[in-house]
């Protein structure tokens, strides 16, 4: 424990510390400790894992909806094309990359945008076809920062090369996944799964009046068609889908 | 028309008895002589009066100060605190005219005259505070330019200069805002804690000098500058200048977070320009004097081109680099308290005038 | 002495007195007739933050402050209430700009608690670096902010360009700058590789260096020291009584720190000591901050130094793989805690921060997320500590505390 003593104020203590304090500021008006990025000019490299604006790659996209479901500020929404796909209002979006970690293919990747200016709160509703690419920024930048630090020393250095906005994806380290019945005698036939498959991968079939019991319904998971996205899992009221690995 | 040309006449005789001598431009001066009325308002603004009290160290270059140290105080506020300050406005010269931009922009803006002010009273006041800023400026000798010739021109001075903390007070009355109305309360409380250390610091150098004739006394530091001679006096004199100029550490009537720019805040567009350089042509007139107390004044490297010109130009020279150098504080210290600013003001600073008086007597004696 | 009537409206209109100052008519009244005056300072005040402060002055000495905090409540217990647990963290963290480690850490541990999760070694001494590196930025910006109230730019542009490191340290752990929603039940969301962490060592290095430029020109200013001492003083005895918390309790005399009496994460593993003063002025607040900025930078540097392989997030989150990244949905999306009440103490950079979570046990939103701030907790030894003193001091002791408006109204 550091006990702290009570600051003196003696004449000569005061008068020591006036030079120092002075001395510091006649120091750094000779040479400055300058640290002023001057942005639009230059601009800050930031690392791969920056979160900043979400692109979105469509053929990864299995339209599973997880990133819609996960977003805290409700910024996602799905637009309907010949799947669902996600399209973000930056007016909401809170930079959390919920949506990001969540994606089990790596279809929304981040990048190193973090300086878009909308003319109208219309206009940051971005759509599905709009987060595909990078959004467009006027670069005024000639040259890019760093903060180099040493044990001693902390000071931009400065290339004259561009900084690359974008990030290559990373691929996401999740087995691939089915949805399949765990429990069919449970089915109750509501057909919910069905409706909701974006693949029309479940079909679900009334069976004539059996002996063995169970509710005469089968569902049956077309598992070549199924990518995984787990909305039926979702959806099921009896919980009786789950997602199971497939693969090693 | 016989009349008016002798009138002329009359005038050119006055002004070209008395003009400047500058070597540098007397080819173009003389051959403006020439010219019919050209050649009057040339001999006018040559005569030594006015070039002392209008072009220098008088208004125009008062001007010309004005927009430098704004900027420059800002420039240098953020080199030590590692930005940049003003660039963006004349990128190639780092900002330079900034506050010419300032000036300029404050001049379009709207200056808003609120219901409650004394609405007569708060238009003039910022145009009426440049009387006691410019009247000391007619007594301040530069050479052998000089507004007004006598041999009191630092009691003078002073008196003047004591003048523009009422037009402050006034400002902040006719505001008619409360913290305006504290600001004003604060003003003058600095008023009495600088006032009476200041008056005994100058009235030493006057006693160690012999008289108040600045002539004598830039005569006296020919050999010995007066900060040396009398170094106690010297240092009340800036302490006194940062507080009658109301910078930090006794930035206590406009304390921004306290009171919102004290008896300024509620004024903007121009009116806003005019009150908020008063604090800097005060610093300005209070240089020049402190130049002429105790750094030798106009005495300087004599350049036998400038001719006339010296003078003025040594004097706004030394005055320029005492306020740069003087500037800095502002990145240094915090803000007193209006009571720690009264106690420094009545103890401190009080004893040290009384010793520098002692020293200015004694020195005084051994000079003579 | 006879009254006087006075013809000044010290009353609103009646349907409009909801509105206006919060404090009885009455007490108004009383302050005109006894020759006091009050002062509104705030909210649009330069030198108030977003809070009000009624001021009963008499003449310069100020006899009573009554808080008027609520400008920027915004609810976020009750939206809490509606979010699924793993979406309140964006949301907990949000109450103070630098601090969001501190409080995104206090959050995940009632949720830990309540879900008996164990956290990686390496996940912990993760946490442990970011909450401080969040106590080193939280403690620079109250620096800056007394700096400005006190009218010392540089004190302001220091503090504020050193916390520029903290932000890129941030980001180059987190992606983000600050409100870094870094820290998830189990663990981290990212491992950071080993030239982050040398980066962030020889950081905390260089910052020492520059903290020294920042301590000659302001903390040891005179001038600072002449505002801030013996201003706004709280005894032993007062700062217990009125439940002053963190930094400012400590710097009263009273040797509490949460991290050393109920130790979580990795700070009973680590050395550091706790920084007390018994002055309990303004002076004794700012130095306690000054000097655990070096101890937290110290931690900071045990935590790279100590730093354990393995693994990020508990394999009761994410059964495979390191990386949180992908299954962030399927692991996270429905956490249920078990029926009951989840309380945990942090220690956030100005003091405790207290979570409590209600859950039924059913639903995957908790029923009640109860969060006191620990500038709630101070906000009355800070308006005591304020009588007797001078107006101008009001903006001086302010800034002593470091009172955060958006922190204590949550």
């Amino acid at each position: 424990m550091i006990r702290l003593e009570k600051v003196k104020t003696d004449p000569v203590e005061t008068l020591k510390r006036h030079a120092e304090a002075i001395g510091e500021a006649v120091r750094q008006a000779i040479k400055p400790d300058r640290i002023t990025v001057e942005y639009p000019r230059e601009r800050r490299k930031y690392p791969e894992c920056f979160r900043g604006f979400i692109v979105f790659d469509k053929e990864k996209c299995i339209s599973c909806f997880r990133c819609a479901q996960i977003c805290p500020a409700n910024a996602i929404q799905m637009e309907y094309f010949e799947n669902a796909y996600p399209g973000i209002d930056y007016a909401k979006c809170i930079f959390c990359h919920f949506c990001v970690d969540s994606c089990p293919t790596g279809a929304l990747n981040t990048s190193k945008v973090h300086d878009v200016a909308f003319k109208a709160m219309e206009e940051m509703r971005l759509s599905t076809k709009q987060i595909a690419k990078l959004p467009e920024i006027v670069r005024e930048e000639i040259q890019t920062v760093e903060y180099y630090v040493d044990r001693n020393t902390w000071k931009l250095v400065r290339k004259k090369e561009l900084d690359s906005l974008e990030v290559p994806p990373k691929p996401v380290k999740v087995k691939e996944r089915k949805a399949s019945c765990i429990e069919p005698e449970s089915c109750i036939g509501c057909r919910l799964c069905a409706n909701v498959c974006p693949q029309n991968a479940i079909k679900v079939e009334r069976l004539k009046a059996t002996e063995e019991g169970g509710t005469g319904y089968i569902l049956k998971v077309q598992t070549e068609q199924c990518t995984g996205c787990g909305l039926c899992v979702r959806q099921c009221p009896m919980q009786i889908l789950r997602l199971e690995e497939v693969g090693e | 028309m016989i009349d008016v040309f002798q009138i002329l006449n009359y005038f050119f005789g006055i002004f070209s008895s008395d003009m400047m001598d500058i070597p540098l431009i007397a080819p173009i001066v003389d051959y403006l002589m020439q010219i019919p009325l050209l050649n009057i308002l040339v001999a006018l603004i040559l005569w030594k009066p006015f070039f002392a009290v209008v072009i220098m160290p008088g208004l125009v270059v008062l001007t010309l100060y004005l927009l430098y140290i704004v900027w420059y105080e800002r420039k240098l506020t953020a080199r030590v605190q590692w930005r940049v300050g003003p660039l963006e406005v004349a990128r190639p010269i780092r900002g330079a005219i900034q506050a010419l931009a300032d000036g300029i922009r404050y001049f379009f803006q709207e200056a808003i005259v609120h219901r409650e002010a004394h609405r007569p009273y708060y238009i003039q006041l910022p145009i009426l505070a440049f009387i006691p800023v410019l009247l000391p400026i007619l007594f301040i000798p530069a050479g052998s330019a000089v507004g007004i010739y006598t041999p009191y021109s630092i009691q003078l001075i002073v008196t003047f200069i004591a003048l523009i903390p009422i037009t402050i007070v006034a400002i902040g009355w006719a505001s008619n805002s409360r913290f305006a109305y504290i600001g004003s309360v604060r003003e003058a409380f600095m008023y009495f804690a600088y006032e009476v250390p200041f008056i005994i610091a100058v009235i030493s150098m006057v006693f160690l000098y012999g008289s108040g004739d600045a002539y004598v006394a830039v005569e006296k530091q020919s050999a010995i500058p007066g900060a040396l001679l009398n170094p106690i006096a010297f240092i009340v004199y800036i302490i006194a200048m940062l507080m009658a100029t109301s910078r930090l550490p006794f930035e206590i009537p406009e304390a921004d977070q306290e009171i919102a720019f004290g008896p300024f805040v509620e004024y903007s567009g121009i009116l806003f320009g005019l009150v908020m350089v008063l604090a800097y042509e005060k610093l300005y007139i209070m240089t020049l004097l402190f130049t002429i107390l105790f750094l030798g004044g106009w005495s300087g490297i004599y350049c036998p081109l400038l001719g006339d010109l010296n003078g003025p130009l040594w004097l706004f020279i030394k005055s320029i680099v005492v306020i740069s150098i003087l500037v800095i504080v502002r990145s240094i210290y915090a803000r007193y308290r209006l009571d720690q600013a009264l106690r420094i003001g009545w103890t401190s600073m009080l004893t040290l005038s009384i010793i520098a008086l002692i020293i200015g007597g004694a020195v005084g004696v051994w000079l003579s | 002495m006879e009254e006087y009537a006075i013809d000044i409206p010290v009353e609103p209109p009646k349907e409009l007195r909801s509105l206006f100052i919060p404090i009885p008519p009455d007490y108004v009244e009383d302050v005109y007739k006894s020759d006091d005056f009050l002062v509104l300072v705030g909210p649009q005040h330069p030198g108030s933050g977003h809070m009000r402060l009624i001021v009963r002055v008499k003449g310069d000495i100020i006899q009573e402050v009554i808080p008027d905090p609520g400008y920027v409540h915004r609810s976020m217990e009750k939206l809490a209430e509606n979010r699924l647990y793993i979406q309140n963290i964006p949301l907990v963290e949000r109450p103070a700009i630098m601090d969001a480690p501190n409080f995104n850490l206090g959050y995940i541990r009632a949720i830990e608690e309540a879900l008996d999760i164990e956290v990686p070694e390496r996940a912990k001494y993760i946490r442990t670096m970011l909450a401080e590196l969040g106590r080193v930025g939280t403690h620079l910006y109250d620096a800056a902010i007394l700096a400005v109230f006190m009218g010392h730019t540089t004190g302001f542009m220091y503090p504020f360009g050193l916390r520029e490191l903290i932000c890129e340290a941030l980001v180059r752990v987190t992606g983000a700058r600050f409100t870094s929603s870094f820290i998830i039940p189990g663990g981290v969301r990212r491992d950071v590789d080993d030239s982050t962490f040398k980066w962030i060592y020889d950081m905390t290095l260089a910052m020492e260096r520059r903290l020294k430029s920042f301590e000659r020109i302001f903390v040891k200013n005179p001038t600072v020291i002449a505002r801030l001492k013996d201003v706004g003083v709280l005894t032993k005895e007062e700062a217990i009584k009125y439940g002053v918390v963190g930094p400012f309790l400590r710097a009263s005399g009273v040797e509490y720190d949460v991290r050393k009496v109920e130790p979580y994460e990795v700070y009973d593993e680590l050395a550091w000591d706790m920084p007390v003063s018994d002055a309990g002025d303004g002076y004794s607040r700012l130095l306690v901050r000054v000097n655990e900025v070096g101890q937290s930078l110290s931690v900071v540097r045990q935590c790279i130094k100590q730093m354990p392989e393995g693994r990020v997030i508990s394999d009761q989150i994410a059964e495979k793989g390191e990386d949180i990244r992908g299954s962030f949905y399927d692991s996270l999306y429905d956490l249920v805690l078990p029926s009951g009440e989840y309380t945990t103490l942090t220690e956030g950079a100005r003091g405790t921060i207290i979570y409590s979570i209600i859950s039924d046990g059913e639903s995957n939103v908790p029923y009640r997320v109860r969060i006191v701030t620990p500038g709630w907790l101070y906000l009355r030894g800070f308006m005591e500590s304020m009588k007797g003193e001078r107006l101008a001091d009001l903006q001086a002791i302010y800034g002593s505390f470091g009172y955060f408006p958006p922190e204590a109204d949550r």
